[in-house]
């Protein structure tokens, strides 16, 4: 990971590259990468495609910067950007991929939700966690991009309802109706993996 | 069965996928090697679009205000474009329906304007061309 960087304010950050300081741009590149390696990767279930779709991403936001005027947050044009090149990449790779799984954080094993779910009252089979990753990984590409991707930002990323609303261009309203039926479709999909 | 809760926790758990701590310090460097690459082979028109494109995405508009949008300004560049076509046909119009005495046009100019079936044309053999001995001397 990145060394922790004091936090700056984005819109100072934008200010100077559209001023023509590369370096800030560098500071929003190491600000933003994780997070939306996150979000391509939980879209594409592929590491190698998630790396060059991030590369493809930041180069768009350089270009396209100067046109950035703040009516909306950086965080907000900059996911936009990423989810709508990620949906545009999904739609030209079709069928055609092959699920690549990353490194699992060794904290997971100390994590309580982890705990919940392999030793609960009914706890999810103790597997290994390739094992569970994969399905994980399996049941998140059954669902259609816009299902997907409210679950990436809402469950994994942890993005609030009206956050997801303005990158996506839709209603709150939307996103929770969405979710319902993405969280419905990956009950069915993951109900083998529990214990009988 | 699984509940919404336990779905979700098990979601939550896909945050502990990430590549190797190596990889985001690789990343930036990868990036501006990229950067350099790209200048060399990237069209103008290419980055105007795309800058175009982020100004819109800017005003969150649905994709029904880019067809409105889109559909506004055909219709109006339609109808300029028919205005300006008209405007020249009427000139064209007064042009041919003026007296030619107060039309100051050289001559060449005016023949040169006319359709083919007001041209002049010249006989230049009066007789046809035939294989029968002529009965004229």
């Amino acid at each position: 990971m990145p060394e922790e960087r004091p936090l700056t304010d984005d819109a100072q950050l934008v200010a100077r590259t559209q001023a023509g300081d590369p370096s800030a741009f560098d500071e929003l590149v190491v600000k933003y990468s994780p997070r939306l390696y996150s979000l391509v990767y939980n879209m594409t279930s592929n590491h190698e495609d998630t790396n060059d779709l991030l590369q493809d991403i930041f180069a768009k936001a350089y270009r396209s910067i100067q046109g950035f005027r703040g009516k909306s947050s950086f965080y907000t044009w900059m996911h936009s950007i990423a989810v709508n090149m990620s949906i545009n990449f999904l739609k030209k790779r079709g069928r055609r991929f092959s699920l690549s799984l990353d490194d699992v954080d060794a904290n997971i094993q100390n994590d309580k939700e982890f705990i919940d779910v392999t030793t609960g009252t009914n706890p999810v089979r103790e597997a290994d966690l390739g094992e569970l990753q994969q399905r994980l990984n399996e049941a998140m590409m059954k669902l259609s991009y816009e299902h997907r991707i409210v679950v990436t930002m809402f469950d994994i990323q942890g993005m609030p309802h009206a956050e997801i609303s303005k990158i996506l261009g839709i209603s709150e309203g939307t996103v929770r109706s969405r979710l319902f039926y993405a969280h419905r479709q990956l009950q069915n999909y993951l109900e083998e993996f529990r214990i009988k | 069965m699984l509940d919404e809760s336990d779905i979700q926790k098990l979601l939550r758990l896909k945050r502990y996928e990430q590549p190797s701590p190596q990889y985001f310090d690789k990343f930036l460097q990868d990036f501006h090697r990229r950067q350099r690459v790209e200048l060399l082979r990237q069209p103008v028109w290419k980055i105007a679009m795309e800058r175009i494109e982020a100004f819109f995405s800017e005003h969150s508009m649905g994709r029904y205000a880019y067809a409105t949008a889109t559909a506004m300004v055909l219709f109006f560049a339609g109808i300029t474009s028919f205005n300006i076509l008209n405007s020249g046909s009427q000139v064209v119009a007064v042009t041919a329906n003026a007296p030619q005495q107060s039309l100051p046009i050289k001559p060449q100019i005016a023949k040169a304007s006319l359709p083919d079936a007001q041209h002049p044309r010249y006989v230049i053999d009066t007789r046809p061309a035939s294989y029968e001995r002529s009965f004229s001397f």
